[in-house]
């Protein structure tokens, strides 16, 4: 009996230790997560810049406002030429 | 003529098997183990080397069986056709490996004096990332829940073993090997051989039991609780800016909490984190965690499971203290994964944000064999539920648990 109560005693202060640990390693967890966010944030990549579209030559670009002329019969009408 | 025929039966090991058949249920238990292991892959870098030490231990006169101490440090063993008895703590070491074999010299060296357990935590930790536990950090206490077994079987245990013995059979439930050996160690060296086997083969058994403890304790609408789904519902605000030096901080802080709460869990914990620190810096400690997690690693756990293997002898595995072991470990391992899905029925009850059952389940310290069969056991459910990352959450925190548990039983029945 006087075994089964230690025992018992064990099973309070074990379970409440296990659970009080990692209730802190939660807690930790946050607290680390703040600071390396206010800290050591991930250097910002430089972000490639687009490329710009390749000028179109104004030859080509006749050349498509004729075609486009053609097929549309005057009608259609070139706003933009852009490169991919 | 006779005379030689009787002297070349003498000198196998035929005679005394014959005149002791208990030896062919030690066999018959390392074929099982082999063919678990080998053929059912159920843990076999572990159990494979663990089962052949059993069966080189069995031999008699191949002297592969390694020798117990028993109370006062003694061990008792014949030489030149006398019968001995020395205090293994007293011998030096190229006395053991002279007078009681290699093996003897291995368990002596590296199991017994604790060396490897925190060696293969090393390792463990190498090989664990907290990645999907610093993602899902509430989700770690089930890491807590899962050590009921171990205290569960310990109020049992307790009306059948000394103190220190039940402790040493109750941590079995904490579905760690390193740890088990570790504490028993520490506890009730004696009982090293049918602990380490028990510890392992439920460890081993992890795809039987869990499915097992969760068919008796979880409904289908429980086990189809979609975590995923959970998370678009009630969204996680936390924000990760640099994971990177966030995994490399947390092993470092982790180990000092634990140290200044319970000193006796650094051994184990220490040495997780240590392993997983040289893992999460990268290309400047590579080298380091190349070795602990390949060579240290695979070196340390031959030597475990072969030594350890080789601990269980006729004499001391075939008692009714080793078939307590082996009934009281099943119900520690059971227990545990019992607790851990309790914690989350009863945190279900309570918050919005459900949890699936089987996050609870894994809070063991079985990484990631447990979240393995946790994922598998959601799909079949439901093929979309993918719940590994959650499950490794509490799995690995059982890891941390489970140590800390082990650290708690050393401080008050060491």
């Amino acid at each position: 009996m006087e075994n089964f109560i230690y025992a018992l005693e064990l099973m309070g202060i074990g379970m409440g230790t296990v659970f009080v640990v990692l209730i802190l390693v939660i807690e930790l967890g946050k607290l680390l997560i703040l600071l390396v966010n206010k800290v050591a944030p991930e250097e910002a990549k430089p972000q490639a810049k687009a490329a710009a579209p390749a000028a179109v030559t104004p030859n080509v670009a006749q050349a498509i406002t004729q075609a486009v002329n053609m097929i549309t019969g005057g009608k259609g009408k070139v706003e933009k030429i852009e490169k991919q | 003529m006779e005379n030689i025929w009787e002297k070349i039966y003498s000198m196998t090991a035929l005679s005394d098997i014959i005149a002791d058949p208990r030896f062919l249920v030690m066999y018959a238990l390392a074929f099982l183990l082999l063919y678990l292991g080998i053929k059912k892959e159920f843990e076999p870098l572990l159990l494979v080397p663990i089962a052949f030490g059993v069966l080189i231990a069995n031999f008699p006169g191949g002297g592969m069986g390694v020798l117990g101490a028993d109370g006062q440090g003694l061990v008792h063993y014949m030489k030149d056709g006398v019968m001995v008895a020395k205090n293994v703590y007293e011998m030096p070491l190229p006395e053991i490996a002279h007078d009681l074999g290699l093996m003897n010299y291995i368990y002596y060296a590296l199991i017994k004096s604790g060396l490897l357990p925190p060696i293969i935590f090393m390792g463990v930790g190498a090989l664990t990332d907290f990645g999907p536990m610093l993602r899902n950090l509430k989700l770690a206490i089930f890491g807590a829940g899962a050590q009921f077994g171990i205290f569960a079987v310990l109020l049992v245990a307790s009306q059948f073993f000394t103190m220190q013995e039940a402790g040493s059979l109750a941590i079995i439930g904490g579905a760690d090997g390193p740890t088990a050996i570790f504490t028993t160690l520490k506890l009730a060296p004696h009982l090293l051989g049918p602990i380490a086997i028990a510890a392992y083969s439920y460890m081993a058994l992890v795809p039987v039991i869990i499915p097992l403890v969760v068919k008796l304790t979880c409904s289908k609408k429980e086990l189809m609780i979609n975590m995923k789904e959970q998370d678009k519902l009630y969204p996680n605000k936390q924000e990760f800016k640099n994971m990177r030096v966030l995994k490399i901080v947390f092993p470092i802080a982790v180990t000092t909490i634990v140290a200044i709460i319970v000193p006796d869990a650094v051994a184990l914990v220490g040495m997780l984190m240590f392993g997983n620190l040289i893992k999460e810096i990268g290309a400047n400690t590579s080298r380091l965690f190349e070795a602990a997690s390949n060579g240290i690693m695979n070196a340390a756990t031959i030597f475990l499971g072969l030594s350890v293997g080789a601990t269980m002898t006729v004499e001391a595995f075939l008692n009714w203290t080793t078939i307590g072991i082996v009934a009281g470990g099943f119900l520690a391992f059971g227990f545990s994964i019992f607790g851990g899905i309790m914690l989350v029925k009863i945190m279900n009850l309570f918050t919005k944000k459900k949890i699936n059952p089987l996050v609870g389940a894994t809070g063991l310290s079985a990484v990631p064999m447990a979240s393995r069969v946790a994922n598998d056991i959601a799909l079949k459910y439901d093929p979309k539920n993918h719940v590994l990352n959650y499950c490794m959450s509490s799995n690995v925190a059982g890891v941390i648990g489970s140590a800390v548990a082990a650290g708690i039983l050393i401080s008050f029945l060491g």
